[in-house]
């Protein structure tokens, strides 16, 4: 399994032709190592969605060029795993089946692809709550089902739609601790889309900070903390620096983004 | 289970036995107020027999369960029901599905629907009666008709309450259009159906005995009718207690079989939501 992701000079137009385009994106270049933690990180509107989507095929008619291992992204393909924001299992399968269901689909056989799923549950620490349904979970569960169910697909790279957006800061860093270490078991390419700066800093080799619309990219900045990390380091003085550092590029962004907003709802 | 049990716990039994000594209580206060009733009736302040004592009540239920002609006209009702209300629902889950999958198709049918959902179903029984006769087609047509629209409803708007991120899991994992119906779309319906399946039961019943007592020759609602013709009050008291009864059971069983199904997924939210049901 390798894992290589090259964006380059990727553009999108919304509505192009039409009375109010909007671009997202303008000529976006970025490659993702494999085996590499990136995050992506701006304020809302820098057209991370719009990245996210391209990367995972869902958005075929972007201009510029999109490679994994070197095959071009031009639809919904197998090489990139999903993890979303929103709660994503599925409320009617236990762990063991939500976890199941990318290699049930694929039709591997039942002891196999059990079996499997049964490594990966492992993995993220649900042992003992396979036959658990969803409602029958916390939502720091529920996600960790939802990162076991897109490694069962065994993803080149695993696409990260801020996961943890909607758990509390304190499940969040511990999670994280969680998502490092299964990173450093399966080596597996990551590509993290945030807006939380303390998680993008604490789980990351590169940061990539976007900037407001047309989504392009400001900078991108190297951590260079000590690796194996956990959430200690949080408590470092590099940390804040780095924190620092990525606010200072996002502040800028974020007002313009906001001052934007506040535009549009007065001139309602 | 994680969910019901939790009243319970925190609170402890007393809450639970208050509960069922009141509804004890409302029974036994009913009961002694009948009876009161049925006294005044025996002096002679109301017509003689509209209030039949309830010992009276209780030995024509006794003689009506013995009765063979009750399992005759049961037999017609359920008859009717099963088929009215299977041609009713399975047109309705098509179309319901049909209305989620096509926002075209639905945007064309929406208004006639809800127009005739509103309406009172009983306006059409002189129609059904013209078109299917007074025997069991026209009862079958009114159950078919009653159960239409709750499932078409619930079905459509299940359709459109599917989790979008659901359908994204779907895209992202490649799942062929066939295993996008089979894996997300089917088992999210199972809820939003079922729910529409039981009240159109309900209603669907409703309905059909309302067609009975009206015009018919056969059926529950027909032998209610005919005790009323008689003056038979008691019997025809004894009746609608053991059809209230019926429908109690009915009632029960689908709620099990409901919270059954709604276990897997973890919630009883669905619970009860068809005893509020009317015409």
């Amino acid at each position: 399994m390798s894992g290589t992701l090259e964006i380059s000079n990727v553009s999108k137009t919304y509505d192009a032709g039409g009375e109010n385009p909007v671009k997202a994106l303008d000529k976006v270049s970025l490659t993702v190592n494999q085996g590499e933690f990136v995050s992506i990180i701006g304020p809302s509107g820098c057209g991370k969605s719009t990245l996210f989507n391209v990367i995972g095929g869902l958005i075929p008619d972007y201009t510029g060029e999109v490679t994994i291992d070197g095959h071009r992204i031009d639809g919904t393909h197998r090489d990139v795993g999903v993890v979303f924001q929103e709660e994503s299992t599925f409320p009617w399968r236990t762990t063991l089946n939500n976890v199941a269901f990318p290699l049930e689909v694929q039709g591997m056989a039942r002891e196999a692809r059990e079996a499997k799923a049964r490594e990966f549950i492992k993995l993220v620490g649900l042992e003992g709550f396979e036959n658990h349904f969803p409602a029958q979970l916390s939502g720091g569960m529920k996600q960790r089902t939802a990162v076991a169910r897109t490694l069962a697909y065994e993803p080149r790279i695993m696409l990260m739609d801020e996961p943890f957006g909607a758990l509390d800061e304190q499940t969040r860093l511990l999670l994280g601790d969680k998502l490092l270490e299964i990173w450093s078991t399966l080596k597996q390419t990551m590509l993290l889309i945030t807006h939380n700066i303390t998680e993008a800093v604490q789980l990351s080799d590169r940061v990539v900070v976007m900037s407001y619309r047309p989504g392009r990219i400001k900078r991108v900045i190297d951590i260079e903390l000590p690796r194996p990390r956990s959430s200690e380091v949080i408590t470092t003085a590099e940390f804040g620096h780095y924190v620092g550092d990525i606010w200072n590029e996002l502040r800028e962004e974020a007002s313009r983004g906001m001052a934007d907003a506040e535009e549009k709802l007065a001139a309602r | 289970m994680a969910q019901t049990g939790v009243i319970g716990t925190v609170s402890g039994l007393r809450p639970r036995i208050t509960v069922n000594t009141i509804r004890i209580t409302t029974i036994v206060v009913l009961l002694v107020l009948w009876e009161v009733l049925a006294a005044v009736g025996r002096s002679g302040l109301l017509y003689k027999d509209v209030v039949p004592s309830s010992i009276q009540i209780g030995l024509a239920i006794i003689h009506e369960i013995f009765d063979p002609a009750f399992y005759h006209h049961l037999g017609i009702t359920l008859a009717e029901h099963v088929v009215g209300f299977t041609i009713g629902s399975t047109i309705a889950v098509t179309v319901g599905i049909a209305m989620g999958a096509n926002p075209f198709f639905r945007k064309m049918i929406e208004p006639y629907l809800n127009g005739i959902g509103s309406t009172p179903k009983i306006i059409f029984l002189p129609i059904l009666f013209l078109l299917f006769g007074t025997g069991i087609e026209s009862k079958m047509a009114k159950g078919a008709l009653s159960a239409f629209f709750p499932v078409v409803f619930s079905t459509t708007l299940g359709m459109m309450l599917i989790s979008p991120v659901l359908l994204r899991v779907g895209q992202t994992f490649s799942l062929t259009r066939r295993q996008m119906v089979s894996k997300i779309y089917m088992p999210s319906m199972v809820n939003p159906i079922i729910t529409g399946l039981r009240l159109g039961m309900a209603i669907a019943v409703i309905g059909i005995l309302v067609a009975e007592i009206k015009f018919s020759n056969g059926g529950l609602g027909y032998r209610i009718a005919e005790y009323y013709d008689q003056f038979a009050i008691a019997s025809m008291y004894a009746l609608i207690i053991i059809i209230f009864a019926l429908a109690a059971a009915a009632n029960v069983a689908m709620t099990v079989l409901q919270d059954r199904l709604n276990i897997k997924q973890g919630g009883s939210a669905t619970r009860n939501a068809g005893l509020g049901a009317s015409t």
